[in-house]
């Protein structure tokens, strides 16, 4: 057997959440936590030794407690664990908004995914990572760098998430690869164009409302109205709660009012028990149900800063986008991302960017003088899915499992002879639509 | 940190996450594949949520290791010992596989640990399967005898193509791995390793573990081996296994190691090169500030001298916007 009759390791790290497992199948193997917990109590390891020479007699001594450190850590959901069990470690969270910040732990947790969740050796396999739409190219050299020169990876393509999602929905609908993915997900939200299998750069948007913030705001109107939770876990019970309580409605107004109608149906609560003292606590959920998703389509209600509602972005995002591309945009708007999973999401973003769509339409055929043909009717189309939440990653299983893909990678044997630069660029290809 | 752990994460994950979601279950099929080559097929089907059919493929042994019915020696008879009611073997095995067995979870034991324990051990098949001739070995060797009808010289699948040697005696077992790897750089890094590897085990604290020696030759051993068996790039490595080393409880921990050998080393080789990079990322950092450090100060100089009247290259943003 050799690489190219194995299945590729498909990997999409996102800022929350890393989705990993092998291509051709349906659901990701894990899914868990990007963060590391890395064991800072050795204080001379993390800095670099330029500022002031250490204590020379000392140096051994510390080198070997630097060594000592750096295997001493923990990923995912076993790294949360241990931070709040004991101090010794402190969570490093190796991606922000979309982007690797620090290489060094981002290493280390692909080392543990691979090693010792998926518990492949990398020279066997094919990898497939993705990156957010607005990584720079240096950012692909290092992440080739890693790949290819520590893990002696035998192939390597790095793609675009929403490029990925569209695919995602290709095999579940019938579409080409011309759409908008809307991505939210943990720390970024992105909406970008698609005209075959290319991101039209130019112009995608990205907006500072994420899933995070969702989270905050969930836990701000929890902690206003005086619920009951113990500060050391409050976000991230807020960020629970969210999760099974929250859905979009179809008009805030109405909603308040079916709350105060019937607060037996609407009210939730919520039980936990102290971390601290092992005592029960119990919390309501109210408005914060609905009012949670409500900030991607009204943001003023969340932040002065940033008012503009999400299905206005994604409307000048097609509006900008070259004309005759136009109309297939509107007809294939896709959703991806843990933060899309809200309940009826969909109806209410396809519902009101429709509005506008028609008001534009209606403005124009107004202005027509008559004789002029009207302006034909612009379909309006939000797909959801069933894999939504991890439509990247399952876009990714598509693609790596077919003969195409393992043309477009990079080798090992490229690598070595051009350099990382290789890696600035991957070509779309074939089986993409 | 750096061991491998003998369950499969993720078949544990499946099967626990089975047997808590109550009666309802979605159709599951899955393929992952495991170091070595070792593969799994994992299929749920609705009609039957609380079965799960379970195929695996053990790497292509190399010629020089005997199985029997396309399995090791004693696999069969282990896995009935390890799971008793709850695994039924199904014969022939799927297509493509070695093995297919049906696990039928509402035969589990109710108590938790004890359910615990069972599911633990089929995510641990592979150690179950792959290390069945071994554990049969060394069992024998706890109670210092030699197993019955044994070859002077036993040859175990250890990986795709390749495998490792057992001397079984009544008082010792020596165990010789020939040491391959494809890369260059892993070569001479696990080469090292092993050198170092040995001489921590000379080491007085570790005087309760196996002996262990490396040769870049086969040992004497090997005699009589074919030439194909015995093509390593980094050297041989000898354990000699000692009846201490095996009684009770060491005998699984003790069997997993040996079974797993190749990926500890190239676990190891992989984390090397990764600390190694941290190292050289720390230590490029370090010298990029105190080279901005300096700029700084010379140019606040030339800003006195010129009135910085033409643009320099910084430095500090060319690598800000590389790391
Ligand atoms: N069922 C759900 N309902 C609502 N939100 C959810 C649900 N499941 C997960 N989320 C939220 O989705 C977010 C994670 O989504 P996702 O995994 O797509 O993000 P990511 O890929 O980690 O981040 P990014 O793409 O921004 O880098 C989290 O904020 C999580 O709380
Ligand atoms: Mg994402």
């Amino acid at each position: 057997m050799d690489a190219l009759s194995r299945p590729a390791v498909v990997i999409d790290n996102g800022t929350g959440y890393t989705k990993m497992g092998f291509a051709g199948n349906v659901e990701p193997c894990f899914i868990t936590p990007t963060v590391v917990a890395v064991n800072d109590s050795f204080s001379s390891s993390g800095q670099p030794a330029a500022r002031g020479a250490p204590a020379r007699g000392n140096w051994l001594a510390q080198h070997s407690a630097g060594v000592m450190a750096d295997l001493d850590f923990y990923i995912g959901e076993e790294a949360l664990a241990r931070s709040r069990a004991s101090t010794s470690h402190s969570l490093s969270y190796p991606i922000r908004n979309g982007q690797v910040e620090n290489w060094d732990t981002m290493e280390r947790f692909w080392q543990q995914c691979i090693f010792n969740y998926l518990r492949c050796d990398p020279e066997d396999h094919y990898f497939l990572l993705t990156e957010s739409p607005l990584t720079a190219p240096e950012t692909r050299e290092y992440t080739g760098e890693i790949m290819f020169e520590t893990f002696n990876v035998p192939g390597l393509y790095i793609a675009v998430q929403p490029v990925l999602a569209l695919a995602a929905g290709y095999t579940t609908t019938k579409c080409e690869m011309t759409g908008v993915v809307v991505d939210v997900g943990d720390g970024a939200t992105h909406i970008v164009p698609v005209a075959d299998g290319y991101v039209i750069g130019s112009s995608i948007r990205s907006i500072p409302i994420t899933g995070k913030d969702v989270t905050q705001f969930v836990h701000q109107l929890l902690k206003e109205r005086g619920e009951n939770i113990p500060p050391e876990e409050s976000f991230d019970v807020a960020r629970r709660i969210k999760e099974m309580y929250c859905y979009t409605s179809s008009d805030i107004v109405k909603e308040f009012n079916k709350h105060d109608r019937e607060p037996s149906k609407y009210v939730k609560h919520w039980t936990g028990i102290k971390p601290k003292t092992g005592a029960k606590y119990t919390c309501d959920i109210g408005y914060e149900r609905f009012l949670g998703p409500e900030i991607f389509f009204n943001p003023e209600i969340y932040n002065n800063d940033f008012t503009t509602p999400l299905q206005v972005v994604i409307d000048k995002c097609i509006q900008s986008s070259p004309i005759d591309t136009r109309r297939a945009l509107y007809k294939n708007i896709v959703l991806s991302g843990g933060s899309t999973m809200f309940k009826d999401f969909h109806r209410r973003l396809q519902r009101d960017l429709k509005k506008i769509v028609d008001a534009r339409v209606r403005a124009s055929n107004s202005r027509l003088i008559s004789g002029d043909t009207k302006a034909q009717p612009i379909e309006v189309n939000v797909v959801s899915h069933p894999i939504q939440r991890y439509a990247v990653w399952f876009g990714g299983s598509v693609l790596a499992s077919t003969a195409e893909f393992y043309e477009a990678c990079h080798t090992k044997a490229e690598y070595e002879e051009y350099g990382a630069s290789i890696c600035r660029s991957n070509p779309v290809f074939k089986g993409m639509y | 940190m750096i061991l491998l752990q003998s369950p499969s994460r993720f078949l544990l994950q499946i099967l626990q996450d089975r047997v808590l979601s109550g009666e309802k279950g979605i159709d599951i099929d899955c393929h992952t594949v495991e170091f070595d080559d070792v593969r799994y097929h994992i299929q749920f089907s609705m009609r039957n949520p609380k079965v799960m059919v379970l195929s695996v493929a053990l790497p292509l042994p190399p010629p020089e290791a005997i199985l029997y019915d396309g399995l090791p020696l004693g696999a069969i008879e282990a896995i009935k010992a390890a799971y008793g009611p709850v695994v039924q073997i199904l014969d022939p095995p799927k297509d493509g596989f070695d093995l297919t067995m049906k696990i039928n979870l509402t035969k589990l034991p109710l108590d938790e640990e004890q359910r615990n324990a069972i599911l633990t051990q089929i995510a641990s098949i592979r150690e179950v399967v792959l290390g069945a001739p071994l554990k049969l070995l060394l069992k024998h060797l706890a109670s210092k005898a030699v197993a019955p009808n044994v070859d002077k010289l036993v040859a175990l699948v250890h990986r795709p193509n390749e495998s490792f040697f057992l001397a079984p005696q009544a008082d010792k077992v020596t165990i010789v791995y020939p040491m391959r790897f494809q890369d260059s750089i892993d070569i001479v890094l696990a080469t090292s390793f092993l050198q170092e590897f040995v001489e921590a085990r000379r080491t007085a604290a570790l005087n309760n573990v196996p002996s262990c020696m490396w040769s870049p030759a086969p040992p004497l051993e090997l005699k009589g081996v074919s030439a194909d068996a015995l093509n390593a790039n980094a050297g041989f490595v000898t354990f000699v296994v000692y009846p201490r080393h095996v009684e009770g409880k060491k005998l699984d921990r003790t069997v997993w190691n040996l079974l797993t050998f190749h990926a500890y080393v190239s676990y190891h080789v992989k984390c090397s090169e990764g600390f190694m990079h941290t190292r050289m990322r720390r230590r490029v950092e370090s010298l990029i500030q105190a080279l901005d450090q300096a700029k700084s100060d010379a140019e606040k100089l030339k800003k006195l001298v010129h009135g910085g009247s033409f643009k320099r290259l910084s430095l500090k943003n060319e690598v800000d916007s590389r790391f």
